[in-house]
């Protein structure tokens, strides 16, 4: 089943259109990879499947019912079951990564008892595998650290769907690696839906099982990443062609 | 580079090499300048297949030069990129440039002026649509107790008036010292130093404390806010928030609302009595008046309805503070730059606003 289906639909800031009437679908319970070169709106199609920009046009349905960017209760339902994990991590300087995390739970149900909501939070840092540094504030962290820290904060409300925002951007190759890994193990372990965005191509063949390729404003690919190999369109093929290079460097 | 021998009525060509580079921009451009009508030039890019930036800027050069012949043979993949380069923010495209500007001269100024008007007004609508959004979470927040992080009511108000108070009370009893100066030689003119008083206590009350204040606010409190919400926006924070299903507009600007609502009128309190001090002491020292005598003469003057007003116009100055600099926080870019320039223009509008209500004030107190 898909738990994102978009038809027809533009998305943009303003009056420039970034992407134009274009339809694909998530399916559920596995890693769904947005791709394309930089300023191909992947970032700006991510944001409005998250609920932040409202498409110019058409619009998309989530879990089976539209998403209205009108209605406060249609934006409130997406919102309870996607998690986001930002490009830096987005975690709030003033706090702790601790009350970070716990943020979503105090927010969304405040009626829970300190003691659960600290049960759920060391839960979800020890996923992460960050328990040891959950009384340190953002700016002590690695960006590594930062990343997964934003992961156990996307997760704790444990969320139908998450996006990851180039979540391998700024990283080293092995903590990239590991990120890697968490998220194939989310997917395996929690069944959870992701869909990352980015152009880092050897995250993608460790990860995607789908891709979505995007470039001037279309879908240029959107299929399993396993067909990839028997495309015929040239830009699919130089795109992914860079692949060998990075393994060879 | 090497160059083609051609008749003398044909420009001279100059044949670019297969694998360009900046030393052979340089070059060209060398050419170039020699050039003269006299002498006309051409360049032939058939050969190029290996070209960077420079050579893209050179091309560009050429489309919009008039002293040298259109260049020739552009391979496509060249002429590709030289197209993209050509849109690239801030190039000049020449079909602009030699449109002439439409309509008269004084039509362009109007529409000009119009279009800026316009601008402001849509930042004024807003505005507006902001504080309205704040009354209402604020209302939200006082009957369902949540949207709000635990604490930072109390944070706020540690800063905005613990971390304010210092700064507050130097500034008005230097205030109050300089109008008690500035009036008693005056009022020494006409042997009336005992209205010092009065003066001083009238003057503070009703305007001096509230307007400083207020511009302190601006100043402090509202610079910080702006900073910060600007900082959070252009770090996706408020996004992180949105998705969290947080409302930002109450999570961050309530807890700053009720703080500002409840700082104010003890700051107030104490600017009064600090910049009322500040006249005392002045007093004391050109007029030889008591502080018991001052005191006697300002009560007869003041009265509660005057520090009354001080303080609700002072708690009015501060909600246009929060929510005009909490307007420009949440409305800023995406770059970090524009969190600099947002904290300025919110230090501006802060007091422009200030000002603007103040006058309005005027009209109904006096």
């Amino acid at each position: 089943m898909d738990i994102i289906a978009a038809r027809d639909l533009t998305v943009g800031y303003g009056r420039t259109e970034v992407l134009c009437r274009v339809g694909f679908s998530i399916p559920e319970g596995r890693i769904t990879a947005v791709v394309g070169v930089s300023g191909s709106g992947k970032s700006t199609l991510l944001k409005t499947l998250a609920g932040l920009l409202p498409p110019i046009e058409g619009g998309f349905e989530f879990d089976g019912r539209p998403v209205d960017y009108n209605s406060e209760a249609s934006l409130s339902r997406l919102y309870e079951k996607i998690g986001v994990l930002y490009q830096d991590g987005a975690l709030l300087n003033g706090l702790t990564l601790y009350e970070n995390v716990a943020l979503p739970v105090r927010m969304q149900y405040p009626q829970l008892p300190e003691d659960v909501v600290g049960d759920m939070v060391h839960a979800g840092l020890a996923q992460v595998e960050m328990a040891d540094s959950a009384a340190k504030f953002p700016a002590e962290l690695s960006g590594g650290m930062r990343k997964r820290g934003a992961l156990a904060r996307a997760l704790v409300l444990n969320p139908d769907l998450v996006f990851c925002d180039e979540p391998s951007s700024g990283l080293d190759p092995i903590t990239s690696r590991r990120l890697d890994d968490l998220l194939l193990e989310l997917k395996e372990r929690n069944r959870m839906t992701l869909v990352v965005v980015t152009h880092e191509l050897r995250s993608i063949d460790r990860v995607a099982d789908r891709v979505l390729l995007l470039n001037e404003g279309a879908i240029r690919f959107a299929g399993d990443y396993a067909d990839l190999a028997g495309s015929g369109d040239d830009f699919v093929r130089t795109f992914f062609l860079r692949k060998d290079h990075h393994d060879d460097a | 580079m090497t160059e083609t021998p051609l008749a003398a009525s044909s420009p001279r060509t100059i044949l670019l090499p297969r694998r360009m580079r900046a030393a052979d921009v340089v070059s060209a451009l060398g050419e170039l300048r020699r050039a003269s009508p006299d002498a006309p030039l051409a360049f032939d890019f058939k050969d190029v297949e290996d070209f960077d930036a420079s050579t893209l800027a050179f091309l560009d050069h050429l489309t919009g030069s008039k002293t040298v012949a259109l260049p020739t043979n552009v391979p496509e993949p060249l002429a590709r990129a030289g197209r993209t380069f050509a849109r690239r923010p801030g190039a000049r495209w020449p079909e602009e440039e030699q449109r002439p500007p439409s309509g008269t001269r004084t039509g362009r100024f109007l529409r000009g002026l119009a279009d800026r008007f316009l601008g402001h007004v849509k930042v004024l609508g807003a505005f507006l649509a902001m504080f309205g959004d704040e009354v209402y979470h604020l209302g939200r927040y006082v009957k369902e107790r949540k949207g709000v992080y635990p604490g930072e009511t109390w944070n706020q108000m540690y800063f905005m008036g613990y971390r304010s108070f210092p700064i507050v009370c130097l500034l008005m009893f230097l205030v109050g010292v300089t109008i008690s100066i500035t009036s008693a030689n005056q009022l020494k003119l006409f042997g009336a130093g005992l209205y010092i008083a009065d003066l001083v206590g009238y003057a503070m009350l009703r305007e001096l404390v509230p307007l400083m204040t207020g511009v302190i606010l601006a100043g402090k409190v509202g610079a910080a806010i702006t900073a910060e919400l600007a900082s959070m926006t252009v770090l996706e924070e408020v996004d992180a928030l949105r998705t969290m299903g947080v409302v930002p507009e109450r999570f961050l600007m309530v807890p700053r609302l009720i703080a500002i609502t409840f700082v104010v009128p003890l700051l107030v309190a104490m600017a009064d009595v600090v910049g009322i001090f500040g006249g005392v002491v002045v007093a004391r020292a050109m007029f030889n008046m008591t502080p018991t005598e001052f005191l006697k003469e300002m009560i007869n003057t003041v009265d509660w309805a005057d520090f009354g007003w001080g303080l609700l116009k002072t708690v009015v100055f501060g909600w246009a503070v929060v929510v005009g600099s909490g307007f420009k926080g949440l409305t800023v870019g995406r770059s970090a730059e524009e969190v600099g320039r947002a904290t300025t223009e919110s230090v501006v509008l802060s007091v422009t606003l200030i000002i603007v209500i103040d006058c309005l004030f005027a009209f109904v107190i006096y």
